[in-house]
């Protein structure tokens, strides 16, 4: 069902189409019937009224009378001999040969049909016939039956206008509520307050505000779980850190021991960074805070932040385009986003290789492209690079990088949150991965 | 002039109205798409006002029987289309499927409407000229063509609110019993074009249900009622039935089979 205004609107309108145009017909036909019935009478009152005026047993041809072409009438003796006639009535209608008998009956004559009445006076024994032409008769009844008919059916279309209107006014406070829920910002959970709820729309109103209240309560519990999990996480890391600082000075601890535990603890660190940015950019948080952002400043700013990093690896990273970029978006989300991008290059390009990034407006918006010269990432692995945890060849496959299997996760979770597109495709110009984010226009 | 008016249109309109709703009620429980409906009203009102200007022309051919072949033709088509419908519904769903379905929904509904169409437009313009008449004909014609409208809308509503499992029983009997009505309209035609030989009805049941009456007409359009029908005509009608059963019924168990 598409849409319930067309459907109470139509499903209405043939219920009361079907019901009132067979009641017509009905009411037609009686009323046809009734018409006829008083055609009838009014033939009888003239063939009474005809015997009572005319009592001349005498044929006299001169005294034809004229009367309209709809109408006849014949006095006939009882051997069927015409007394007196109309002018249009010139031959006996009735004759020895055919069994007469009083009353009413349609005959062909003239090349009509008639509808004639025969009245029998015994006590002038004659014949007294009246007839009126059956169609134009008819066509009568039926103009005046049809006069009745006509503004009830034309009232048909006024009448789903004036459903289709009161549907659409009975509906209002079902519109009324699904504005409310649209109109609500991403971070109101207030309940729905409606001025007078219908009975309908109680209870779903109720469950709507219910729902909304538990929702408001999850996204509470969230948030203070992010903020508590941040803070009693972070804690022993630092601590573990100033510890690993203060057993680095301690020379009878040898470097090969001190190594993988650095590592570890960073790595630790690095995981717990990214799953709270997993959460941090939830779409509710992420929509509150959207703003117009220019995606090649972001870029010049973590490269600027990471170019230790890189200097460290004698690697070269080059930014091209880099004209202003406007897109709508959340500017933390952006920079995690570019941040993952650019670290995941740095991090799988060797020593001395190279790293580009490319941001540009195209058609359909503003396009980013992070490429290096990397070893790449085998195209069939191309979407489960982007699970949660996966790490391309497992974990076995370089113990020197420091990973999760999280970044590109965060990485597609972002580009979700802004509507964009990305996709992977091997780079051309420098041999490694290339990854290519595609922004629609603000 | 009312009445039978009525008779006149209501037949043209509920037949045509019927295989609609049908098509559109398995559209819509099959979440197929409903977008074909519109152009093959189109297109089947366009062919129907050509048909029906050309009518002097075409009822010249076949000496002189044009317009009774040309008919039955039409029948014998919306026939087929019905049993490929019924039996392309069976099968799984396809791409090929699908199509096929469509396009025989689309054929279908064309041909119903070239065929009541065209006679509705015929009937209504003999009484141009007849003004005395011409008021209650169209009077007539428009509370014919609004019952007959109504309960396509009606048939149409029950099949898509019912539970699924009822629906697809009602809808394939309601399907079959119109196509065996085909065939036995097919017969009649060429009974009037002297194709078949004309017999004696072998029954009579005019006086319990008159074909000119609404109910008769009704029946008419859903299962072929005919008060006085002939032996071929009996013969044809139900041997349409049981065509159409059985392939639809191999199509299915066939397809059961496959499921299993």
């Amino acid at each position: 069902m598409k849409s319930i205004r067309t459907y109470l609107l139509l499903a209405l309108i043939a219920i009361i189409t079907l019901v009132t145009f067979l009641s017509l017909l009905q009411g037609y036909k009686d009323s046809i019937a009734k018409a006829q019935q008083l055609f009838d009478d009014r033939l009888q009152s003239m063939a009474a009224m005809i015997a009572n005026a005319n009592q001349d047993l005498h044929p006299h041809s001169a005294g034809t009378e004229k009367l309209s072409s709809t109408v006849f009438f014949q006095i006939l003796t009882d051997d069927f001999l015409l007394l007196a006639r109309s002018n249009n009535a010139t031959t006996p209608l009735l004759s020895a040969d055919n069994a007469v008998t009083a009353g009413f009956r349609d005959i062909n004559f003239s090349g009509y049909r008639w509808r004639v009445y025969i009245l029998k006076d015994d006590t002038l024994n004659r014949w007294i016939i009246t007839g009126e032409r059956s169609d134009i008769s008819y066509i009568l009844a039926e103009k005046v039956v049809t006069a009745s008919i006509i503004p009830i059916v034309l009232a048909i279309p006024f009448a789903a206008f004036i459903i289709w209107i009161a549907i659409g006014v009975g509906l209002k406070p079902l519109r009324e509520l699904t504005g409310q829920l649209n109109n609500k910002q991403a971070d109101d959970l207030s309940p729905v307050v409606m001025a007078n709820t219908p009975e309908e729309l109680t209870s779903l109103v109720a469950s709507t505000n219910a729902l909304l209240q538990r929702l408001n309560d999850a996204f509470v519990r969230e948030q203070q779980f992010s903020a508590d999990a941040a803070h009693e996480l972070r804690t022993p890391i630092s601590i573990l850190k100033v510890q690993l600082h203060n057993l680095q000075n301690n020379e009878q601890i040898s470097d090969a021991v001190l190594l993988p535990l650095a590592s570890g603890i960073e790595r630790m660190g690095q995981v717990i960074e990214q799953i709270l940015s997993l959460y941090r950019y939830s779409p509710e948080q992420a929509l509150i805070k959207q703003s117009e952002i220019d995606l090649s400043a972001i870029v010049q700013s973590i490269i600027a932040k990471d170019y230790d990093q890189i200097a460290m690896k004698q690697q070269k990273i080059s930014l091209s385009g880099g004209e202003v970029c406007l897109i709508k978006g959340n500017h933390f989300a952006l920079e995690t986003l570019v941040q993952n991008l650019i670290s995941n290059a740095s991090k799988y390009t060797p020593e001395q290789g190279e790293i580009q990034v490319t941001s540009k407006h195209i058609t359909t918006g503003v396009r980013l492209i992070v490429e290096d010269s990397g070893p790449g990432i085998p195209q069939e692995q191309y979407e489960r690079v982007f699970e949660r945890f996966y790490r391309v060849d497992g974990d076995r496959h370089n113990s020197g990088i420091l990973g999760c299997g999280l970044g590109l996760a965060i990485v597609k979770h972002i580009v979700e949150l802004h509507k964009a597109k990305i996709t992977l495709h091997p780079s051309t110009q420098l041999g490694g991965l290339k990854v290519m984010i595609d922004f629609p226009n603000k | 002039m009312l009445l039978t008016a009525v008779i006149i249109i209501l037949r043209e309109v509920i037949e045509a109205s019927l295989i609609i709703s049908l098509f559109l009620a398995f559209s819509q429980r099959s979440n197929h798409t409903r977008t074909w409906l519109l152009q093959a009203l189109f297109l089947g009102v366009i062919s129907a006002a050509i048909y029906a200007i050309n009518i002097g022309v075409m009822s010249q051919w076949f000496d002189g029987v044009g317009q009774e072949v040309i008919n039955a033709g039409i029948q014998i088509i919306i026939y087929i289309v019905l049993l490929i419908f019924l039996i392309t519904a069976m099968r799984p769903h396809s791409q090929f499927n699908n199509r096929l379905l469509t396009a025989m929904m689309m054929t279908g509904v064309i041909f119903a409407t070239v065929r009541e169409g065209s006679e509705i437009i015929i009937y209504i313009h003999g009484f141009v000229t007849v003004p005395e008449l011409f008021q209650s004909v169209l009077l007539g014609s428009a509370i014919g063509a609004g019952i007959g409208a109504s309960i396509g809308v009606c048939i149409y509503y029950l099949l898509i609110n019912m539970p699924i499992n009822i629906s697809v029983r009602i809808g394939y009997v309601l399907t079959v019993l119109l196509a065996g009505s085909m065939i036995s309209q097919t017969i009649q035609q060429l009974t009037q074009a002297d194709w078949v030989i004309s017999q004696y009805p072998i029954w009579d049941t005019s006086t319990w249900i008159s074909e000119h009456s609404i109910t008769g007409q009704l029946l008419y359009a859903v299962i072929g009622y005919e008060a006085t029908p002939t032996a071929i005509q009996v013969t044809a009608y139900l041997s349409g039935l049981v065509i159409i059963i059985l392939l639809s019924g191999y199509s299915w168990n066939h397809n059961h089979r496959l499921n299993k």
